[in-house]
């Protein structure tokens, strides 16, 4: 219960940057996930029931400061901790497995993202995709190594206690 | 069904994403208008108005953070310009009517050289809705005198009824009181013209009246100015037939209707004299 309490700071600024910096930031449509890369560093750091909740709490919390719907991040964040979580059994190197595992969970959630709002009257935009998403990807692929790295310190400082 | 339930973390996670799918696909944007939704949206409205506040504050603030200032003041000065630009073009495009309706009333002018007008402007209007005096921006300076007609190339507007040195105030048509002398341009039946109003107060039209016994006037008859009175110059245009009433000997009265529009009237000539041979 520490553990989960201690990931709160975490998630309210990934939130924040989500929700609130990185919308005027990146004028381009680029829009990293911080709330992705928090679930995915905490379900490779400690233990996939942080990563799933994460991904529900700012998933929603998300949908809810920015979106037209309810559902669809945490939805999408969930899909990328499951993808995410098999990933922690087969590989070796942990860290290889963290990136892979990021990257390929990173892809799947941005491509829900991207499908859902071609189901609900997007418009098919193969350039935005590749300028925007992208980047976002590897961003949020790229954050994951720190913020594992950052967990799993605090796990080993005594802060977080599995 | 043991192995399921170590794998509990990924059942709930499964479970949860369908229930999330469908509730993204329940509150997505113009895809459902379903009460459920509807409620929702409702329930939602006050926390999800404040929290764009918020955003769009935070979001205002972290782009003037990482904005150079040079663009922002850029940026202020082009909304200024912008505005500006705005500005000329509404008064560009407000010259370019009064223009239309001056060309009009000089056009009506020219058709009545035998008539010396002086044009002017409406400055005032009567605060009651229907409109029964107006202001005009020409007095005793420019010659305008009581009881000279106003009018448009759309018609009789009124007579003045009071003047100031460089004001008048014009009793339209409208006003119930109003009296002046018509014909019925087709069969030259004369008749008085006088506003008339609803019972809630709506302007009707004007009413004519005081018909000969043996009137003929018919819907679409075309009403002028009868010259007697001395206060119009005939054959002004007045307005038209557009309901009468009689019961089979003539015509006791007929409704009027007026081209004018009294209550965007901006401009106006108040006829100062009329040649004598025509007048």
């Amino acid at each position: 219960m520490k553990r989960r309490l201690l990931l709160i700071p975490f998630l309210i600024l990934a939130i924040f940057l989500d929700c609130f910096v990185f919308p005027s930031l990146f004028r381009s449509g680029m829009r990293p996930l911080f709330v992705l890369s928090l679930a995915l560093a905490a379900t490779f750091a400690t233990k996939v029931q942080d990563g799933i909740l994460i991904a529900i709490l700012g998933g929603l919390l998300t949908d809810l400061f920015v979106n037209p719907y309810v559902g669809l991040s945490a939805a999408a964040y969930l899909i990328a901790v499951c993808i995410a979580y098999g990933f922690t059994k087969k590989h070796e190197s942990a860290r290889l497995r963290a990136l892979f595992g990021s990257f390929t969970a990173a892809v799947a959630a941005e491509t829900v993202i991207f499908v859902f709002s071609l189901l609900i009257g997007a418009r098919f935009d193969a350039y935005r995709l590749l300028r925007a998403t992208l980047p976002s990807v590897i961003l949020e692929t790229l954050c994951v190594l720190p913020l594992r790295s950052a967990l799993r310190a605090k796990e080993k400082d005594g802060s977080i206690h599995r | 069904m043991r192995k399921l339930w170590k794998n509990r973390p990924m059942w709930i996670a499964l479970i949860a994403i369908v229930l999330l799918i469908v509730l993204a696909a329940f509150t997505a944007n113009g895809r459902n208008d379903g009460m459920g939704d509807g409620l929702f949206r409702s329930a939602f409205a006050p926390v999800s108005e404040f929290l764009h506040g918020v955003q769009s504050d935070v979001g205002d603030f972290f782009v003037r953070v990482f904005t150079p200032s040079k663009l922002i003041e850029q940026n202020e000065e082009l909304k200024a310009t912008v505005l500006e630009q705005q500005q000329k073009l509404a008064l560009l495009d407000e010259t370019e009517k009064e223009n239309a309706r001056l060309s009009e009333l000089l056009n009506f002018a020219d058709a009545n050289r035998e008539m010396r007008f002086v044009t002017a402007s409406v400055i005032g209007r009567d605060s009651n809705p229907y409109i029964d005096t107006i202001t005009l921006n020409a007095g005793s300076r420019s010659g305008v005198t009581e009881k000279m007609a106003v009018i448009t190339a759309d018609g009789v507007v009124g007579r003045v009824s009071e003047v100031g040195p460089n004001w008048c105030r014009v009793k339209t048509m409208c006003d119930e009181k109003m009296r002046i002398s018509v014909m019925v341009q087709r069969t030259r039946d004369e008749g008085m013209l006088g506003g008339l109003y609803e019972e809630d107060g709506t302007l009707m039209g004007t009413y004519l009246y005081y018909l000969p016994g043996k009137a003929d006037v018919r819907v679409g008859d075309t009403i002028r100015t009868s010259g007697i009175g001395g206060f119009f110059p005939k054959g002004l245009y007045v307005g038209t037939v557009i309901s009468v009433n009689e019961d089979g000997k003539g015509t006791h009265d007929a409704i009027v209707s007026m081209d004018i529009d009294f209550l965007h009237l901006e401009e106006a000539l108040i006829v100062v004299g009329v040649d004598e041979a025509i007048g």
